[in-house]
């Protein structure tokens, strides 16, 4: 079948982009140089991130292939099986064939299934001829090129995997399907996202040379520009094109000037020293940063005609490859932060006791000023709790009292974040059972076949047939097959070992909703500061495994999300910074909110796990309804329970004291669920449990 | 298109004026990037879609083909056609046929192949052949995507969704197949928001939004009622009654169509349309890009051949509400009078 990667619509010229210098010199520099490594663009909606990579690759150079190679060998690099055997048969002085062509650009759709990235077995050339050969996938086309993946957030985690394997090696290795090969595959990796829906993992993050922040021009007369011109290009094309070919032909001859110089640029040793004291600065992990940087200031010295890198070249590289490195960040910075904090799990452990948080953890500001009104906070908290312990009636009366008194009713505090700490690496071994496992959790045919297809695998009696894989399968054997008697009228003889099944990866494994205490009582001791620092910390590891972590506070008249289900540690850590403690409890209505917002999960997906896990100490002073607000509770709890599908856990943070009430330990009999005291469970093993005992635990 | 003639005629709907208008608006320009109609349940919303069908024009496409290519020259030096037209175009035999635009639903269990596209089993079995069956995005390409309930949509398919409509062309690259072709489409989705929300990102991939509520005024209930039930008790009939009406809304997109290219939009406005961008804080630059489009078309539907600043308001009204979203869970829409008071600002 023809590949038609060509059927695109006009492009957008490089050099009308309005603004936007940065972006325009990362991806030139990595024109230039190619070790570069690629660039992340991370922005908003709407800010030319797609547009400015696919005009890029109109200006891409011309690179030197050797003929009718699939591969696109160069003659000089590393070649393909068969090129190599093909060039040892040389004589002395003669070269293989070659043709000039421009780079590609490949798209690596988010849709795509791993036969098509890695390459596999030539269907119809094993159906038809009974050979066995590969048929290049994405990577063998972009061998030389850019491997451009727009949303690369949203990429399945298992496409990232081998993406990551590729780049890092500059080698495709294919072993499926009793194919086994390997090809040269260097690839420029260009990915755009959108912070928003989500970060990248660490790993991946630092695959990329270069990263470049892409927001929108406040400038109103720029904001013009952007509109004139967007629309003289929709409007006519071509005659757009027509304008700015003049610039975009000099651009592209500026790179290939820039290209031919580069050999010939030189570091002073002085600024070599710097480079490397820059890359000290900011904290980066490894040395790719170091020889990232130098290629960068090269890069950027050849594109000015210059032999010599000057600072302000170095100055320019460090800001795109240090900006995606750097660690050591103030909060809230998690892709950068996470690191760090596996570096040195140990100095958090005994945190959460002590009131001295280490600064970074915290929030900057505030704590000087609100330490008084924290502490008094605290101090009215364990008032409470004092009159509590007497009566579970009395806090009713209790609030009143202050109102009556002239207190404020609502004594807001905002606790810091506690910890936040790594899920231990036995966890994540763990959790990866569970993610491929997710798939074997068979509850219906139907709910199996939603999800993304990524894979497939052999299975006798498959409920999602994988016809491609299948037909792969038995592609080899359509000769010997043939002479068997009765081979039937089909073109393709299949037999039951050759079936092959699905395996679909679901983006969102878990959704975990937190509901939260947040009323006066949470203030007392460190309660607050632990619960947050347990979420965020779910969180750090939910966005990798792409489970989805909502919150729900309760405190005052009512309860609210705070949180929608969100994979967004940025978005995350700034509402659970700024989440107030202090009033009421009205407990009921965060049960039936946090049941709510699950069981709308669950009509958009029927398959997810819904797991509900409430952070409190049992009491009830608000009802919803008008009735007895432990009753009401009660009766919520009763409602999640009967619901049958949504796991939960209750977290008991009454505090250890002469007399308990149990109040917690009682909703979560009614509920159904587990069980834990928070002085038996501190922050760090709330993640464990919460993996080990619930997610993990077969669906009840 | 079957039985579209008996479909609930656009003009017999009472009310609805804004969403109506932002409907018209996506026919006479299909780059405006679509509408999204949130609303409760039963305020006409996808009645309203469906009964957009018979006002969409006609168009030219490729005979046989299924990705409804368009014929004729193309611009710039890249081809708007699939491999086949470009082949037949190269050697000049590529027959033309006129048809009308389509609306093709795409229900929230489609699964990815089904809309993405994927390998042909009948071709792969009988005759051991690799051929891509388009799915639903080959359906759409120059037509009206329609997605009921787009908020139900899985996070997988929306992902695949927005990839599609952010380039114009559908790449396949799954189960050993390798084919991309040309994918634009006018995105229409309704939602009930108590459903759940929309991602962000989803969100800014419509052009415009509408908010429809159920109508209050007794008299005009009374109204949609018995519409309601005259077409149901005859749709012939009642087809037949408003086929006046109909001709003169069809007239209308099609006057205003022809008069787009023409419609002037002074710098002011270019310079109001940015102000009120940054004042709201929207993201990126298709905000701007919408308002200012949004405004030609209106000012065509109005006959008009120059925009004016109460196009620009109204433009903005339409365009930013679902843009002007900070954080998920933010209810969405625009402060009263906020638009008004960036307008003066920018003009003072």
């Amino acid at each position: 079948m023809p590949n038609s990667q060509a059927a695109r619509s006009s492009v957008y010229p490089f050099s009308a982009l309005v603004g936007q210098e940065r972006l325009k010199r990362a991806l030139m520099a990595c024109a230039v140089c190619p070790q570069i490594g690629g660039v992340l663009v991370r922005g908003q909606k709407g800010t030319a991130k797609s547009t400015a990579v696919r005009a890029l690759a109109a200006l891409l150079p011309h690179i030197e292939v050797v003929r009718a190679c699939p591969f696109s060998c160069g003659p000089g690099g590393s070649l393909c099986p068969d090129c190599s055997a093909r060039s040892s048969g040389l004589a002395r002085g003669e070269t293989l064939p070659t043709d000039w062509r421009p780079a590609r650009l490949v798209d690596l759709p988010l849709g795509a299934t791993e036969d098509r990235v890695t390459g596999s077995l030539d269907l119809e050339a094993a159906i038809r001829f009974g050979r066995k050969a590969l048929e290049p996938g994405l990577l063998a086309r972009a061998h030389r090129g850019i491997l451009y993946v727009d949303e690369v957030n949203l990429l399945s985690d298992h496409l990232v995997d081998i993406l990551l394997d590729a780049a890092s090696l500059g080698v495709n290795i294919v072993e499926r399907e009793g194919i086994s090969f390997r090809h040269p595959a260097e690839v420029i990796l260009v990915g755009t996202m959108n912070p928003e829906e989500g970060e990248l993992r660490p790993q991946l993050l630092d695959r990329f040379g270069l990263c470049v922040e892409m927001a929108a021009p406040e400038d109103i007369d720029l904001r013009c520009e952007v509109l004139r011109r967007r629309e003289a290009f929709d409007s006519d094309p071509s005659e757009f094109l027509a304008q700015w070919i003049e610039t975009e032909r000099q651009t592209a001859r500026a790179l290939v000037e820039a290209r031919r110089a580069l050999p010939l640029v030189r570091m002073p040793a002085p600024l070599m020293a710097k480079s490397s004291e820059l890359c000290v600065e900011a904290c980066v992990a490894g040395h790719r940063a170091d020889l990232t940087l130098r290629r960068t200031a090269r890069a950027l010295a050849a594109l000015a005609q210059r032999e010599d890198v000057r600072q302000s070249d170095l100055d320019e590289a460090a800001e795109l490859v240090l900006l995606h490195r750097r660690r050591m960040p103030p909060p809230p910075a998690p892709p950068e932060q996470e690191p760090q904090e596996e570096q040195k799990p140990e100095e958090h452990e005994h945190e959460h006791e002590h009131q001295n948080q280490p600064e970074q953890e915290q929030q900057p500001e505030p704590q000087d000023g609100q330490q008084p009104q924290q502490q008094q906070a605290e101090a009215r908290a364990s008032e409470d709790e004092g009159e509590l312990e007497q009566s579970p009636e009395s806090n009713e009366t209790d609030e009143a009292d202050a109102e009556n008194q002239g207190r404020p009713l609502a004594l807001e505090t905002i606790f810091p974040v506690g910890a936040a700490f790594r899920v231990k690496p036995i966890v994540y071994k763990k959790d990866r059972v569970v993610r491929t496992g997710s798939g074997r959790r068979t509850r219906s045919r139907t709910s199996q076949k939603s999800g993304r297809y990524v894979k497939a695998r052999q299975n006798p009696a498959p409920t999602d047939l994988a016809l491609d894989a299948t037909l792969r399968a038995a592609a080899p054997h359509q000769r010997s097959r043939r002479e068997l008697p009765q081979p039937g009228e089909m073109a393709v003889l299949v037999q039951r070992s050759d079936l092959r099944q699905r395996v679909r990866e679901k983006r969102m494994g878990h959704f975990i909703i937190f509901v939260v205490d947040a009323s006066g009582s949470m203030g007392a001791g460190q309660r607050m500061v632990e619960t947050k620092g347990a979420v965020l910390s779910l969180l750090l590891d939910a966005y990798q495994k792409r489970d989805k972590v909502g919150l729900i506070a309760f405190r005052g008249q009512g309860a609210s999300v705070l949180l929608p289900p969100t994979s967004s540690v940025d978005l995350a850590y700034r509402l659970l910074e700024d989440l107030p403690t202090g009033g009421k409890t009205p407990l009921v209505h965060g049960l039936s909110l946090g049941h709510e917002l699950l069981l709308q999960q669950l009509r958009r997906d029927p398959t997810s796990f819904p797991v509900l896990v409430v952070i409190s100490d049992g009491k009830a002073n608000v009802s919803l309804a008008g009735g007895k607000p432990l009753a009401e509770a009660r009766l919520a709890a009763r409602a999640i329970a009967d619901d049958g599908r949504i796991r939960t856990l209750v977290v008991d943070v009454e505090k250890a004291g002469l007399i308990r009430f149990g109040l917690a330990q009682a909703l979560a009999a009614e509920m159904g669920a587990q069980y834990f005291r928070i002085e038996d469970l501190r922050a760090r093993d709330l993640v464990d449990v919460l993996r080990r005992e619930v997610l993990e635990g077969t669906p009840r | 298109m079957k039985n579209h003639t008996f479909a609930y005629p656009f003009s017999a709907i009472v009310g609805q004026d804004l969403m109506k208008e932002a409907l018209l608006l996506n026919v006479v320009n299909p780059r405006l990037g679509g509408v999204l109609i949130r609303g409760e349940k039963g305020t006409a919303k996808s009645t309203a879609v469906r009964a957009l069908a018979s006002l969409l024009p006609e168009i030219d496409v490729a005979e046989g083909c299924p990705f409804a290519c368009k014929p004729g020259p193309t611009n710039g030096n890249d081809s708007d056609f699939c491999v086949d037209c470009a082949v037949k175009a190269e050697a000049g035999t590529l027959a033309t046929a006129r048809r009308r635009t389509r609306v093709v639903d795409l229900p929230v269990g489609a699964t990815e192949d089904r809309v993405l596209g994927t390998l042909d089993l009948e071709a792969a079995i009988k005759k051991g052949e690799k051929t891509f069956e388009p799915g639903i995005l080959a359906e759409a390409h120059r037509g009206i995507l329609y997605v009921d309930e787009v908020n139900l949509l899985d996070d997988h398919i929306v992902d695949v969704l927005l990839d599609a409509a952010a380039m114009g062309v559908n790449t396949v690259e799954r189960e050993g197949v390798s084919f991309s072709h040309p994918a634009r489409f006018v995105l229409v989705g309704t939602m009930n928001p108590e459903e759940g929300e929309l991602r962000p990102q989803l969100l800014d991939r419509f052009g415009l939004c509408v908010q429809v509520e159920g109508i209050l005024d007794i008299d005009s209930r009374v109204e949609v009622v018995k519409r309601r039930m005259a077409f149901e008790d005859n749709p012939e009939d009642f087809a037949r009654i408003w086929a006046k009406e109909e001709q003169a809304v069809a007239s209308r997109v099609e006057r205003a169509r022809a008069l787009l290219p023409r419609v002037g939009f002074p710098d002011e406005l270019l310079r109001l349309v940015a102000q009120i961008a940054v004042d709201m804080g929207v993201d990126g630059h298709r905000a701007d890009l919408v308002m200012m489009k949004t405004a030609k078309t209106m000012a065509a539907l109005d006959g008009r051949d120059i925009a004016t600043r109460e196009d620009v308001g109204l433009a903005a009204e339409l365009a930013l509400p679902h843009r002007m979203r900070k954080k998920p869970f933010q209810d969405i829409g625009l402060a009263q009078g906020a638009v008004a008071g960036s307008m003066e600002k920018a003009l003072a």
